[in-house]
């Protein structure tokens, strides 16, 4: 039982779309590494099943402050549920996969 | 206590997202702090980074003006000796031939003659000083030990001040380059004690110890504050410490009324030697 539910913490390979709402600062050095970054892992592991929603928060801080982003780069996963907040230049490939559950969808 | 579970784990989503918070801005993947109507940029990183590439820069610079520098008074040197020597020597050649042609009976001119050749004398002496002040011909004729030697002597001689110099590397071998730096250092050591430190006595030591080769100068004089070490007006002192890094060392100026000045300049042996004789 524990076993299916942990199998069903990861994506499935042709499951469902995965949307992603990323908050940046402009093109500043660790929010331009987490665009590529982000870009990358998605094209790598999910291709053709994600979204991305690129926040520039400084045409709409208000916006961001209302979804609590309280710094940049912060990456929220919406889509699958539950919701996850990864912050940072998304560097990290290791660690960001397992946060957004993509760990078992490695190729 | 049914109702303090969701409040506990309501604490610990809190907590993780504090952690992850501390953590972003620790490794400085935080690029802008967003508020409620601004957003502030944190460039902290790039900041420093920029700091550290116009410091190697200025470095750089620094080193490059000073080799630019050595050589420029080295050409002087050279042909302050050469043009200029030669042609005085030729002068007083001259003069010297004309003196011995003189009858007796010429007695004004012999005496105008005799002026114009200890005026001619003079002017050789004084070429050969400022030759020597530009570019130390001691320096590439006896090794960088055997000029601090003279450097000292001639210090006490100027100054009054008694001067000793002590060292543990008389058969190495220096680099050309590291010496004329070496010795500019002193040079200046020297001239600002005897310009700033109302010193009774002078001590340069220069020593190999382990990897390092390590100069001092110091006085028993009134010492020197942190702001005057720290002053950018303090040409002397800058140049100093630009001379040392060039040489990948490190530098130190210190002092007090009590103690005088101290300076230590420790250098890698191998920017410094080329080689050690037995």
């Amino acid at each position: 039982m524990k076993a299916k539910r942990e199998r069903r913490r990861y994506a499935k390979p042709g499951g469902e779309t995965y949307l992603f709402r990323l908050f940046v600062a402009g093109n500043e050095s660790n929010s331009s590494q987490a665009r590529g970054n982000l870009a990358r892992l998605c094209e790598e592991h999910i291709k053709g099943r994600y979204k991305i929603d690129a926040v520039d928060v400084l045409k709409d801080a208000a916006g961001a402050h209302k979804n609590n982003v309280l710094v940049t780069p912060t990456l929220i996963l919406i889509k699958p549920l539950p919701k996850v907040t990864v912050l940072g230049n998304l560097n990290d490939t290791k660690q960001v996969l397992a946060a957004l559950r993509l760990n078992g969808d490695e190729r | 206590m049914s109702n303090q579970k969701p409040l506990y784990r309501e604490l610990e989503t809190k907590m993780e997202e504090a952690e992850k918070l501390i953590h972003a801005l620790r490794t400085q993947q935080v690029d802008a702090i967003v508020g409620e109507r601004h957003v502030m940029l944190v460039r902290l990183k790039q900041a420093e980074e920029n700091l550290k590439s116009s410091r190697n820069q200025l470095r750089a610079l620094a080193s490059y003006l000073l080799s630019v520098r050595e050589n420029e008074r080295a050409t002087i040197a050279r042909e302050l000796h050469d043009e200029f020597g030669q042609a005085l020597t030729s002068l007083h050649l001259g003069l010297s031939w004309i003196s011995r042609k003189l009858t007796p009976g010429q007695r004004p001119l012999r005496e105008q003659i005799r002026s114009l050749l200890a005026t001619t004398t003079s002017l050789i002496r004084s070429v050969k000083n400022i030759a020597s002040e530009l570019r130390p011909g001691v320096l590439d004729q006896l090794g960088l030990v055997k000029t601090l030697k003279s450097e000292a002597r001639e210090f006490e001689g100027h100054t009054g001040i008694p001067c000793r110099f002590k060292m543990n590397i008389a058969k190495a071998r220096f680099d050309r380059s590291a010496a004329v730096a070496i010795f500019r250092i002193v040079q200046a050591a020297l001239t600002n004690i005897a310009r700033h430190a109302h010193a009774s006595r002078a001590l340069i030591t220069l020593m190999k110890r382990k990897n390092n080769l390590i100069l001092t100068v110091m006085d028993n004089g009134k010492g020197i504050s942190r702001k005057v070490i720290d002053s950018h007006d303090s040409l002397g002192v800058t140049g100093m410490r630009e001379r040392t890094l060039a040489l990948g060392g490190t530098f130190t100026l210190g002092g007090s009324r009590s103690k005088g000045t101290i300076l230590t300049v420790r250098i890698p042996l191998s920017r410094v030697l080329i080689g050690t004789t037995s």
